[in-house]
């Protein structure tokens, strides 16, 4: 009962006081994007998902606030429209694959492109290592040091070591998010 | 921007002006901002739709930018708003980069409930959108929402799939079983309304003539799958339900007629089935494409002549419209079929629809006779002022093809052609009712004078440059040749004097043929008149003029060669020559053009080609004054067949019938290498090829048996398939079981190479105008001589070898054609002579397989369907053909089978011919 009053409570406090923000989902194919989203909606995780073409969109809320989180396809081929989505939002997600060492590469060299272009100045980015439900999966640690993290100093960047999957973190990340929402 | 926007479209939607940038600049603002306010979006991308859609367009990368803004709004799921972006997006599309993009967004609502409102917004969308690359990703998407079962999204999904055709044929394929399903499905569409009292459109089923559509599309390369699909679809059952799906499925029996003979006639009685379906489109669609097969027999015309002979006195004009347009199509190749309309036709000439009036009047002037051509064209006269270009230039084609079928009557069509040429009207009109001067002129001598005449009155007020040329072409052709060839000289340089330089340059080479006549004041006129030609502004003109001088002073052969030239180079050999010289580069162009390359053509050679071209292009219009030979139109064939008799021929030898012929022409060119054999006259028949041995033995023997009036040839075709083995003075020795038939000659094979084919004849004679069967034993003569497996070389001795096939079987088959007749029954019933036989076959494996045995050795049509039995106990196979003297003969043939007895069956035969029926139903014994 008093669940149901608090929803309530909830609803009319965000009739006045709601507030909107915009996320982005980024990082390579396969690093776990559209899953996480799944979980962050409040949804069961599924390994079949199939590969983002362009993007999509989905709402989550989070108490008074209601992300819009855009949802990037990975594949190289979108990774050049990345930059018009992320103009203007509140911040970034950036996912990694954790325990997938041979595509950190890939991804750092994607992120530092990323975090230099000039539109996207100042915006914060949460580096997430997914999928550290795996064996051997790199610790936030490893991820900090792999990613080169610790470079970028013109903006607020975090990382997190995560499982869409086990649903480790998530709640975190999501109180990330509510935090930057203004 | 166009210049030439008027007023109305400055002024967009709510009246205010509308400038490219301004709803540029709001768009990419209102898209991006935050919150979105949907009905303000919505305004903006109607905008735009507006702006695309009256031409404006966009540059590639603000088309882009457009395109990235607009994918913003799919966080609103305001359902107007969503369909307002899928229509701007489809715009968008072709002219934006990166529209992949959109691609997992527009998934997401594709495979949401079929009732949401843009679902079929997306899927037409997603097929604009998508390439080669990602296509596979959204089969599974598609194929789901092919089988969806509301209609709406099914017929989104089957449209989009034949866009995405070109993109990738080969994954659209994969979807073949649903879209057959979707064919079967008869879904309704549209669902709603109806039983709500709303005056929407009729219930259809659309959705059928979609899939048919894509299902075509995806088999249309394979024929077999063709025919299997029309046959499944115009089965029993009926499954077609939507009547746009079933014109379709016409159109593609049409094709598969058209290009396979033998589906002729399993695919004309689908035909004759939907001549009386209960939809008037498919009615009209059938009988039209009956009639426009080809060569149509009379047996096949007449059921649709006589559905469209009811449409004739509907109360729509939609309907007498498309059936007298139809009939006046068919009137033109066979207006003896069409007679029968004549009454209901008469009826139509008073319709308040002048349209159809005009195409009655048109048809009766085909049908009709010679008394009724005066009225009709009294009726003409009255409404030609009321019609438009288009059913003009039908009249006057009409006309064209009368004034051959009656030259009788070229006085007063005469005076009608000239009065209509008076009239008002556009370049192709004119040159219609030109075109019929000139073939009044070519093929009804009497009306020369009169025709040329009206033809100067016309150039002397003629505002097309190309009819004044063609016109004093003519002149300069004719009018030498007329008793007063003064009187043209005066037009013609009328308009040397008042033209343009291009009529004046043909106005020179008219008046320079002048010259020719044998008539020292006409000579002399002329070069008076060309001299001052000299002085002309246009260098072509005073060119022609000063080339026309100098001929008048040189001998008359001479002049004659240059003027009026026995022979001409033909015009596209010339005109290919010139283009490899000229695109031969510079080795080419060191040396002059070599015009002997050319191959030239005699006058006759051009009037014959001529001929074709129009026989060809107006095929129906000779051909009806070729059919209707009753009364008077002996001046118009025969001037045909003066010019060119190999065209006669051509037209004629079309309308011949049947697989048979294709096959006997075939041999004929063979045949006709062999000088011995001309004197027999045509081969009559030429039989299937049967084989004489078995395959695989040393010598292979096939025969064929050709048919001659008082003659029998038969062709041995001997295949050596020794390695090593060489075969020389091959003949073969066939003795006839009957001493009526009696041997002529044999043209023998001088020498048969290992490996190879050749082929052996031998004539006999039969009698005359008898159906007498006849057996042959026949044995190969040869002499063989081995290889030296080492040099090749044969030896110098062989040995003289004989080889025995089996005998060669003249039966009653060879002397019937299998011919195709639409009704059976009544060709039953008009045949007299009759007779039957009764037989026990043993060994026989049941009716499928008596069926086709009695067909081949009878060598007549089945009919009717009647060849596959559908029944196991008892059938009833209906035959019918001609023999080669052209009687007509049909076979009923009564089976029964059990698994004791075989088959028994009972030959009824009828025929024409009285010794043929006892014939016929003797022919299994």
């Amino acid at each position: 009962m008093s669940s149901w009053f608090s929803r309530l409570y909830e609803y009319i406090l965000s009739l006045f006081w709601s507030s909107e923000m915009d996320i982005t989902l980024l990082g390579l194919q396969n690093a776990g994007k559209t899953s996480l989203l799944r979980v962050l909606g409040g949804g069961d995780f599924t390994s079949d998902s199939i590969p983002t073409i362009g993007f999509s969109m989905k709402r989550v809320r989070k108490g008074r606030v209601t992300i819009k989180c855009w949802d990037l396809g990975g594949q190289p081929r979108f990774r050049s429209m990345w930059e018009r989505y992320c103009k203007g939002v509140n911040a970034i997600l950036f996912i990694v694959d954790s325990a997938d060492p041979a595509t950190l590469q890939v991804a750092r060299m994607e992120f530092e492109a990323l975090v230099s272009k000039p539109s996207l100045e100042g915006i914060p980015v949460l580096v997430l290592g997914n999928k550290n439900d795996l064996p051997d999966a790199y610790d936030v640690d490893a991820i900090i040091d792999v990613m080169n993290l610790k470079s970028v100093d013109d903006r607020e960047v975090s990382c997190y070591s995560i499982s869409a999957k086990e649903n480790v973190n998530v709640d975190a990340v999501l109180n990330w998010l509510v935090s930057k929402s203004n | 921007m166009s210049y030439k926007k008027n007023e109305d479209l400055d002024s967009g939607p709510g009246g205010s002006v509308m400038d490219k940038m301004t709803v540029f600049q709001d768009c990419i603002a209102g898209f991006n901002s935050s919150p979105i306010q949907p009905r303000r979006c919505r305004v903006l991308l109607t905008k735009l739709t507006y702006l695309l859609s009256t031409g404006d367009t966009f540059a590639r990368d603000e088309s882009t930018t457009l395109f990235f803004s607009i994918t913003k709004l799919f966080q609103h799921k305001d359902i107007a708003l969503r369909q307002m972006v899928y229509l701007v997006i489809k715009e968008l599309a072709k002219n934006a980069d990166d529209v992949i993009m959109v691609t997992s967004s527009i998934m997401k609502d594709t495979t949401v409930s079929s009732d949401v409102v843009y679902r079929p917004n997306a899927i037409r969308t997603l097929a604009r959108i998508i390439d080669a690359s990602t296509i596979q990703a959204i089969e599974r998407l598609m194929k789901t929402a092919v089988v969806d079962k509301h209609p709406i999204v099914s017929t989104a999904a089957l449209v989009s799939s034949y866009h995405l055709l070109p993109v990738s044929r080969d994954v659209v394929r994969r979807w073949t079983n649903e879209t057959q399903e979707t064919v079967l499905a008869q879904k309704m569409f549209p669902q709603y309304g109806g039983a709500s009292g709303m005056s929407g459109p009729a219930p259809s089923y659309m959705t059928q003539y979609h899939a048919l559509g894509l299902l075509y599309q995806l088999r249309s390369h394979d024929r077999m799958a063709l025919v299997k699909m029309i046959q499944q679809f115009s089965g029993a059952g009926g499954s077609l339900r939507s009547p746009a799906a079933v014109v379709m499925l016409i159109r593609f029996v049409a094709r598969v007629i058209d290009e396979d003979r033998n589906m002729r006639r399993p695919m004309n009685s689908l035909l004759v089935g939907w001549l009386k379906h209960k939809s008037d489109m498919v009615n009209f669609e059938a009988a039209k494409t009956i009639l426009e097969m080809k060569d149509v027999t009379d047996e096949e015309a007449t059921p649709a002549i006589a559905v469209l002979q009811l449409f004739l006195s509907s109360p729509r004009f939609v309907s007498r419209f498309a059936a007298i347009r139809i009939l006046n199509r068919f009137a033109m190749v066979r207006p003896q079929n069409v007679n029968v309309c004549n009454i209901d036709i008469e009826s139509l000439i008073n319709d308040s629809n002048r349209s159809i009036a005009t195409y009655a009047i048109t048809t009766l002037l085909k049908t009709g006779n010679e008394a009724s051509v005066d009225r009709l064209m009294k009726q003409i006269t009255g409404f030609m002022n009321d019609i438009s270009d288009e059913f003009k230039i039908i009249v006057v084609d009409a006309i064209r093809s009368l004034c051959l079928k009656f030259p009788a009557k070229q006085a007063s069509m005469l005076s009608f052609l000239s009065g209509v040429l008076r009239d008002e009207g556009g370049y192709e009109f004119k040159r219609a009712v030109i075109e019929a001067m000139f073939d009044l002129i070519k093929f009804v001598p009497e009306s020369k004078e009169d025709a040329l005449s009206y033809l100067c009155e016309f150039i002397e007020d003629c505002e097309f440059t190309k009819l004044a040329v063609r016109v004093l072409h003519l002149l300069g052709e004719e009018g030498p040749g007329t008793k007063h060839p003064t009187k043209y000289i005066r037009y013609i340089y009328n308009r040397v004097v008042l033209e343009n330089s291009i009529v004046r340059a043909a106005a020179v080479t008219a008046l320079s043929k002048f010259s020719l006549i044998e008539d020292e004041s006409v000579q002399a006129s002329v070069k008076v008149l060309l001299t001052r030609c000299l002085d002309d502004p246009d260098d072509e003109v005073r060119d022609r003029a000063a080339m026309a001088l100098r001929l008048a002073t040189v001998p008359t052969p001479v002049a004659k060669s240059y003027l009026a030239p026995d022979s001409v180079p033909s015009l596209g050999a010339l005109e290919q020559q010139l283009i490899m010289y000229v695109t031969g580069g510079p080795d080419a162009a060191s040396v002059a053009f070599d015009i002997s390359t050319v191959p030239f053509l005699t006058r006759d050679q051009v009037d014959a080609d001529n001929f074709r071209a129009k026989v060809s292009s107006t095929m129906p219009v000779i051909g009806s004054s070729m059919d209707g030979s009753g009364a008077g139109s002996g001046a118009g064939a025969g001037a045909g067949g003066k010019g060119s008799p190999s065209a006669g021929g051509a037209a004629s030898s079309s309308s011949g019938a049947g697989a048979h012929e294709d096959k006997t022409q075939m041999y004929a060119a063979a045949l006709a290498k062999i000088p011995e054999l001309q004197e027999f006259g045509a081969v009559m028949r030429s039989s299937n090829v049967a084989a004489l041995t078995e395959s695989e033995t040393e010598y292979e023997v096939r025969c064929v048996k050709h048919l001659y009036k008082a003659h029998l040839v038969l062709q041995f075709d001997i295949e050596n398939t020794l390695k090593d083995t060489v075969l020389e003075d091959v003949s073969v020795i066939a003795t006839p079981s009957e001493d009526t038939f009696e041997e002529q000659f044999i043209v023998t094979l001088p020498k048969l190479e290992p490996e190879s084919q050749g082929t052996v004849y031998v004539a006999f004679t039969r009698p005359e105008g008898e159906y007498e069967t006849v057996s042959f034993s026949s044995t190969l003569h040869f002499i063989s001589k081995e290889l030296d497996p080492s040099t090749g070389v044969p030896d110098d001795t062989g040995y003289e070898d004989e080889y025995q096939v089996e005998d060669v079987e003249l039966g009653v088959g060879d002397f019937l054609v299998p011919t195709y007749i639409g009704n059976f029954q009544h060709m039953w019933d008009t045949l007299p002579y009759e007779a039957s036989e009764t037989y026990g076959l043993e060994g026989v494996n049941g009716l499928t397989e008596a069926c086709e045995s009695v067909i081949s050795s009878l060598s007549l049509q089945p009919l009717e369907g009647s060849e596959l039995p559908l029944q196991a106990a008892t059938h009833v196979l209906k035959l019918f053909g001609r023999t080669v003297q052209g009687g007509k003969v049909s076979a009923l043939v009564r089976m029964a089978y059990s698994a004791k007895n075989g088959v028994t069956l009972k030959i009824t035969a009828k025929s024409e011919e009285e010794v043929v029926a006892p014939m016929v139903a003797a022919a299994i014994a």
